[in-house]
């Protein structure tokens, strides 16, 4: 438990800062930026409470939020997103998974695990890009920032994924 | 109970997702001027619909009164163009050969006015403001004058595509240049927030001759309005502190309380004028 939290909070404040500091300066092509800080809610461990997800989710928001100047909006998405957690993996994975496992490619298999990303972060990406127009002015434009930026966010998950010593170490 | 204290707990963490949801799209609101005005201006569209279906059902009740108005003012007209007529006449009688009375036919009187109906109007904040169902489709644009039968309103502040927003003289922000009906000294008009009828002329020289009950008209100094418009008469005037000018309570000729139609006054020259003072100030 204490092993778990200590986890977490090294996950966060880890993608917290290289989001804050890195990635919140691309915008590439001006229309597309990746959200990696979205990484430590996916690897949150499989069997926490829907409580305690949906409140993490909040916190990484906020904290976002104030670094880049945007009070509200990674909130509401992430609050939105990790509430939509535990049913996209129960969707994709059933019911059947061992508690306290960590997603991962070796945990749901690389085809389940990929298929969650994607749903999770497009599910994040339009609620925050709907909340940051707020009007359909522009829907085309609106539908191909948000693609990009799934894009962008869900190839360096799967990136960062595959270079993660913790999670191929937990796997065996 | 137990039931309802279960279902409850093993609810919530759907309580707390509308919790922080709620927390969030209040930090949205509450911090980003984009998002509130969007709020605000599709609130805006919805306001001004129903303040004009609601103008347009006290408008009726009104209309005896209106009717008067304009029998009064016609009347008014009529014995003018009379008078007018009679001085016309003399003066031909007296100069057969008078030919340097005729008008220039090229000469445009440069001033022309659009008739509009007041859908919302306040006058008990201390900045007031009157909208009016007439807008940009309509050819209103901002710093238009605006009269009614009686006399002075205000100017035009913002318009949208069918409803402009008017800054009456119940309004602080508003300042107006007048002067009292057959002198040429201008002084200051301004509404001090809290009587209706009333307003203060300041600045006007300490020798300008008057009487309490004397007109104030606009002295046509601001390319807004034509000169000679009523304002209103002269109710009471006390010296200034600095002794050198007299501030004058004048009794505002238009009713505020009971504005029903108003003129916007379009000048075809404003902002020839307007551009050409500011050539002048910039070369100074």
């Amino acid at each position: 438990m204490i092993n778990n939290l200590l986890r977490s909070f090294i996950y966060f404040v880890v993608f917290v800062l290289i989001q804050v500091l890195i990635l919140n300066n691309i915008h590439f092509l001006r229309i597309a930026t990746p959200f990696l800080y979205l990484y430590f809610i996916i690897k949150m461990p499989v069997g926490s409470s829907r409580t305690q997800v949906v409140f993490f989710s909040f916190i990484a928001g906020v904290v976002i939020d104030m670094f880049s100047n945007t009070p509200g909006m990674h909130a509401a998405a992430c609050t939105l997103a990790g509430f939509c957690r535990e049913p996209l993996i129960r969707v994709f994975m059933g019911k059947d998974l061992p508690e306290g496992i960590f997603p991962s490619y070796k945990t749901f298999g690389f085809g389940g695990f990929f298929r969650y990303v994607l749903s999770f972060v497009l599910i994040q990406h339009t609620a925050l890009f709907m909340i940051e127009s707020l009007t359909l002015f522009d829907p085309l434009f609106l539908v191909v920032r948000i693609l990009s930026s799934v894009v962008m966010t869900t190839l360096l998950i799967c990136t960062v994924e595959a270079f993660n010593i913790e999670s191929q170490k937990s796997g065996e | 109970m137990r039931k309802l204290l279960e279902f409850l707990i093993g609810k919530r963490h759907w309580f707390l997702f509308i919790l922080l949801e709620a927390v969030s799209l209040v930090l949205v609101y509450r911090n980003n001027a984009y998002q509130r005005n969007i709020m605000f201006s599709s609130a805006n569209v919805v306001t001004g619909y129903i303040a004009s279906i609601s103008g347009s059902v006290t408008s009726y009740l009104n209309l005896r009164d209106i009717n008067k108005e304009l029998l009064e003012r016609n009347g008014q007209l009529e014995l003018q163009m009379l008078d007018l007529q009679d001085q016309l006449d003399a003066l031909i009688a007296d100069t057969v050969s008078f030919k340097g009375f005729a008008p220039d036919s090229a000469e445009q009187f440069p001033y022309s006015f659009v008739v509009a109906d007041v859908v919302n109007n306040s006058v008990t904040h201390l900045s007031n403001y009157i909208t009016v169902n007439k807008g940009k489709l309509d050819g209103i644009v901002p710093d238009m004058g605006v009269v009614s039968e009686r006399g002075v309103v205000g100017i035009v502040s913002t318009v949208s595509d069918h409803f402009s927003v008017i800054i009456p003289l119940l309004n602080p922000k508003f300042r107006l240049s007048c002067k009292v009906l057959g002198s040429s000294y201008f002084g200051s008009l301004s509404w001090n927030g809290r009587n209706t009828l009333y307003a203060n002329l300041d600045e006007l020289p300490r020798h300008v001759e008057f009487q309490k009950g004397d007109t104030i008209v606009t002295s046509g100094y601001s390319a807004v309005f034509p000169s000679g418009i009523i304002v209103g008469t002269v109710a009471d005037f006390e010296k200034q502190h600095d002794d050198n000018f007299y501030s004058l309570q004048v009794k505002l000729a238009t009713d505020f309380q009971a504005l029903n139609n108003v003129r916007i006054i379009k000048n075809f020259r404003q902002a020839e004028q307007i551009g050409v003072e500011q050539e002048a100030k910039r070369n100074d």
